[in-house]
């Protein structure tokens, strides 16, 4: 009986392009599914990992050129790419590379920056797109 | 050799695999080239990031400095001050790329604007800004 079965599935090739089209159009939405899944897990990533960071501006200060004194307190490793210094009648923006590990504190001193007199601003931009602010006099 | 030149039995189910067989081909490259070109529209919509920052207020112009910060570049298609369309220069920043968004205002001094930036893709930031007295 069994054997008889199997012989007459073998033969009937009725309904087999209904299955093809059935499984080609599942590869299809799993190809499309997963894509959307996989970009949506990346950018959700990279919205945490920027909620998750934080860096600060412990001080600034004036010598042969300016100091800056950055805290990673977050959870990430930092890299600041941007550092603007603006007062009420200048900003300047200069491209830096700074990388601070989490929980350390970081001296950064550039002889091309000089602090302006009065009250400033100091912003620090980070890779991921946060901004530290430090208002100084 | 001549009789099997003459036997045309059997020609119209090879002519219709073969026509089945190009069908099926066109019709899948049509089906992955529509998958690719939905997908690819989603991960750039979804890959968008930007922020402003600094903004500063000149002689009938307000400058908006824009860093990418997605993973897809960006082309500004739009800027509204106070929810009112303004001209600005043309700005495409790829991905990491930075630079000045310039937008043609007569602002006044000690107030609040709120500018809104959309990109092409329909990305937007906005935000409140005030300007100096």
């Amino acid at each position: 009986m069994w054997i008889i079965t199997c012989r007459r599935l073998k033969k009937d090739r009725r309904g087999i392009s209904n299955i093809i089209v059935v499984a080609l159009s599942l590869v299809i939405i799993l190809a499309i599914v997963s894509n959307i899944v996989l970009w949506n897990y990346e950018m959700n990533q990279v919205d945490w990992e920027k909620m998750r960071e934080s860096v600060v501006i412990r001080d600034v200060e004036r010598g042969s050129g300016s100091q800056f004194t950055f805290e990673n307190d977050g959870g990430l490793t930092v890299h600041l790419v941007s550092l603007w210094i603006i007062n009420s009648t200048d900003r300047q923006r200069y491209d830096i590379s700074v990388i601070i590990n989490s929980a350390e504190t970081k001296n950064y001193i550039r002889g091309d920056i000089s602090l302006p007199e009065g009250n400033y601003t100091v912003k620090a931009v980070t890779e991921r797109g946060n901004i530290a602010v430090y208002f100084g006099s | 050799m001549r009789k099997i030149a003459r036997n045309r039995k059997g020609i119209t189910p090879v002519l219709s695999s073969l026509l089945m067989t190009v069908i099926a081909v066109a019709g899948m490259s049509l089906a992955i080239t529509a998958t690719y070109v939905i997908t690819d529209g989603l991960h750039d919509n979804m890959g968008e990031r930007l922020i402003v920052e600094d903004v500063s207020f000149t002689s009938d112009q307000i400058s908006l400095y824009l860093r990418n910060v997605g993973k897809v570049s960006v082309n500004i298609d739009a800027v509204y001050v106070n929810r009112t369309s303004q001209s600005f220069n043309a700005l495409e920043l790829e991905q990491g790329k930075h630079g000045y968004l310039n937008v043609t205002y007569g602002w006044s001094a000690d107030s609040t604007y709120e500018i809104k930036v959309v990109t092409r893709r329909g990305t937007n930031i906005v935000d409140y800004y005030m300007s100096p007295s």
